[in-house]
């Protein structure tokens, strides 16, 4: 993969410990109607959920309140597949879900033709939510000062 | 980090909470301060700083400098920076998923055209 600039992220964290709840930010120069699409649709969601870039493996997805859906990942078999039940379907600005023993949540907000996204995955507890930010650890690597500050400015917002 | 660091982290989340005293650190970023010079921009009163001062303490993200006179306070970097650690992979994961969210979300647009 070619090297990406990551000085400036783009995607902000918040770790609310009182509510065992990570909160995600990205904005997207898109619509609130496609990037609801784009999380909704299999045959988008199986060209971006997995992380290394891979078509996933398959993407099965009953979207009804109650309805159950299943990421498969390609190849690794240690990635346990993104697997839960759908509880809100409300396009296009709200879509949440069970998995993972978590809550998760999308919303999406219109602000001037693009859109603002928050993903909030609460966790039942804070073992859990440890856990839960625990999962990307393998692909760490060292950290900058540059980071740390971005880091700040992410908490800060 | 080894599990083991878990409390400690716990404490340094705790304080990290609330945004008064993550604008006290972000002001120490830029160098050392004394209680006085906290309380200017956050327009607080002494001992409410000071409140949030002994909560940095404690959890080990501010230490009080030699100046007995002053007492300035110093942010703790290398606190902050198991935080990051802590945080940082589990961001870049979810970056990489929302990269490619991004430019399939262009894909996309293109043909809607």
């Amino acid at each position: 993969m070619p090297p990406r600039n990551h000085t400036l992220a783009n995607t902000n964290v918040i770790v609310d410990r009182t509510n065992n709840t990570i909160v995600l930010t990205r904005e997207f120069t898109a619509s609130r109607e496609l990037v609801f699409e784009a999380w909704t649709q299999p045959e988008h969601v199986a060209r971006w959920w997995d992380a290394s870039g891979n078509r996933l493996k398959s993407c099965e997805i009953d979207l009804r309140p109650g309805g159950a859906f299943r990421f498969v990942h390609q190849g690794s078999p240690e990635i346990p597949p993104f697997a839960g039940t759908y509880r809100t379907i409300a396009p296009p600005g709200e879509l949440v879900f069970d998995a993972m023993g978590s809550i998760g949540k999308v919303l999406l907000q219109d602000i001037d033709g693009t859109t603002l996204m928050t993903v909030s995955i609460a966790c039942a507890s804070a073992a859990h939510l440890d856990q839960f930010l625990q999962m990307g650890v393998d692909e760490g690597t060292s950290q900058t000062l540059d980071n740390l500050v971005a880091y700040l400015g992410g908490l800060k917002r | 980090m080894e599990i083991d660091g878990t409390d400690s982290l716990t404490l340094v989340f705790g304080a990290l909470a609330d945004p008064t005293r993550r604008a006290i650190l972000a002001r120490l970023t830029l160098g050392d301060a004394d209680v006085s010079e906290l309380m200017k921009p956050f327009n607080l009163t002494q001992p409410t700083i000071s409140k949030h001062l002994t909560v940095l303490e404690k959890a080990g993200l501010v230490t009080r400098g030699r100046d007995a006179q002053r007492r300035p306070r110093k942010l703790v970097a290398t606190a902050l920076k198991d935080v990051a650690d802590w945080v940082e992979p589990f961001r870049r994961q979810w970056e990489s998923r929302f990269d490619n969210l991004d430019s399939h979300l262009s894909s996309m647009k293109k043909k809607e055209k």
